[in-house]
């Protein structure tokens, strides 16, 4: 608070939710700490306190695409084990919790996609993430759903995991070995080029495991809700939210791009105490 | 209830480890495959492992302990000089064979693995190729029959002998063209399959003509044949002895 003309003024200064900074930063070390052991325990070196799962083990992901396998025949499609299963039933029971909390706090080619994106935002300040034309932005929002129905529909007539060849997420924690491919290169290449322009451009126009979450958001326990009354409608929500989510246009949140990254509360960018709220219950 | 960031945090925290700690607890938790194969469900080998289920994580130890063969032979025929073939992984053969012309790999070793021990495996539009090591191992074995010798034939190639990991693999040479005679000395014993003397060369009408009947199984050995329909093995070795060597070069 300052006195300005005999006034006190509250100066605001948008904050950020530093704890999901940290649950990101924990969960891309502990991955490429797990990557990086899984290549030294080929080769007989790994750190034993560590685990050296493959990347497809502690992908939840996995646990999508062998759903078909696992209930026309009772097996999970080659490199997937068990644990994809797990990961992908606990990520789901969060879902339906809290929304697609996976993609804003723990899927670390997110986190890198926000880490690049912090480059675009200097570069080009509030120009940065509004590049594309709000109508084409639209529709290619949509395209992730496609590539969800082509990866399930490919991985159960092959029973191989044909999407690992185009994945940028196996290729960031694999890109030192000979098991990577050259389109899942390119492709994470073009993520992070994008990143410069586009928040998140994987998570928005592509992602197909974010597809699956995303439409959680249309029945969630918690979401994201803006109270009418004391909303000053200066649109920070908005113009902040890295998904371009019109939050100060809505009173509860069910855009199926909703991250969950809490960025818009009251907590974060929205200046008004108990405006935007992450809530189970109603908002006046 | 309305939650602050560092609710979702502890939740999510939470849910997340205390899921997996709960299914380990349950045995639910299995970040590696078992190294055991699936078995065939129907038929003749209901309840045997299936060669084509064979990863390329597996090692040769893994597949002894499913399968009919052992990790000396699977070293021999795919020429690992490793002190303990046992140890060795399936997938560290393209590593082996990366500048061959034609993959040699975990598909590889499936239809070895399954010509060995005479399961069944599909190789329909399936180019699939072994080097000379394991063909030979394969024809010594005497078990196979015409159209897996046929396919064979068609897809061994000849590496360089030199295969470890200072010494890179030669090229191979082409599969089709491939036309060297085996290694093993032609000789008509009792282990002698019919297969064989077709591979060597000699026309069928020519052995049905001195076994006195349609030609058998071609995975059936000459003596079996002989001892099963009251021919004199001796006699018919020599006959049939005579007929490979019209066929030598």
């Amino acid at each position: 608070m300052v006195t300005l003309f005999g006034k006190r003024i509250r100066l605001f200064r948008p904050r950020s939710i530093w704890i999901r900074k940290l649950v990101q930063w924990f969960f891309f070390v502990l991955i490429a700490l797990i990557a990086i052991n899984h290549t030294l325990a080929e080769s007989g070196a790994g750190i034993s306190f560590l685990s050296s799962a493959s990347l497809h083990a502690v992908c939840p992901f996995g646990g999508v695409e062998t759903l078909y396998a696992l209930v026309t025949s009772g097996l999970l499609v080659k490199k997937i084990h068990d644990a994809s299963l797990v990961l992908a039933a606990i990520i789901l029971i969060l879902s339906i919790l809290f929304g697609p909390v996976f993609c804003g706090w723990v899927c670390p080619l997110g986190t890198v996609q926000e880490w690049v994106g912090k480059l675009g935002k200097k570069l080009f300040k509030r120009r940065y993430n509004h590049f594309v034309p709000a109508r084409l932005d639209n529709i290619l929002r949509y395209l992730r759903y496609g590539i969800l129905i082509w990866v399930l529909y490919i991985t159960a007539t092959s029973g191989t995991l044909i999407f690992e060849a185009y994945d940028p997420y196996f290729a960031l924690f694999n890109f030192w070995s000979t098991e990577v491919a050259w389109s899942a290169l390119a492709i994470l290449g073009a993520v992070l080029l994008l990143s410069v322009f586009v928040e998140r451009p994987w998570c928005k126009y592509a992602c197909p495991y974010g597809a699956v979450l995303g439409v959680t958001n249309l029945f969630r326990v918690f979401s994201i809700k803006r109270s009418e009354m004391t909303c000053k409608a200066d649109g920070a929500c908005s113009i902040l939210c890295p998904m371009n989510i019109p939050v100060d246009t809505t009173k509860v949140v069910r855009d199926h791009q909703c991250i969950s990254c809490l960025e818009c509360t009251s907590e974060a960018v929205c200046p008004v105490a108990k405006t935007v709220l992450f809530t189970s219950g109603g908002v006046k | 209830m309305t939650l602050t960031s560092k609710s979702v945090a502890i939740s999510l925290l939470v849910m997340i480890f205390g899921g997996i700690a709960f299914a380990s607890a349950m045995g639910w938790w299995a970040t590696e495959s078992t190294k055991v194969p699936i078995t065939f469900t129907e038929g003749e080998f209901a309840g045997q492992a299936n060669p084509a289920d064979i990863r390329g994580s597996y090692t040769f130890g893994d597949i002894a302990s499913s399968f009919d063969v052992t990790p000396e032979v699977l070293a021999q025929a795919f020429g690992v000089q490793e002190g303990d073939p046992a140890g060795f992984t399936v997938k560290d053969l393209e590593g082996m064979y990366l500048a061959s012309e034609y993959e040699i790999g975990t598909t590889s070793v499936r239809l070895f693995v399954a010509y060995y021990t005479g399961l069944p495996f599909d190789t329909t539009d399936q180019e699939i190729y072994l080097p000379q090591s394991a063909f030979d191992i394969l024809l010594d074995r005497g078990n196979l029959t015409s159209e897996r010798i046929a396919y064979l034939e068609k897809h061994t190639v000849i590496v360089a002998e030199a295969l470890n990991a200072e010494q890179p693999v030669a090229p191979v040479r082409s599969a089709s063209a491939k036309a060297s005679p085996p290694t093993t000395e032609r000789l008509v014993k009792g282990k002698t399959t019919f297969g064989e003397m077709i591979l060597w060369g000699v026309p069928q009408p020519a052995i049905e003509e001195l076994i006195g009947g349609p030609m058998p199984d071609p995975a059936m050995t000459l003596k079996d044949y002989a001892s099963a329909n009251g021919l004199t093995f001796e006699t018919l070795k020599l006959d049939l002895q005579a007929e490979v060597d019209k066929m030598r070069p």
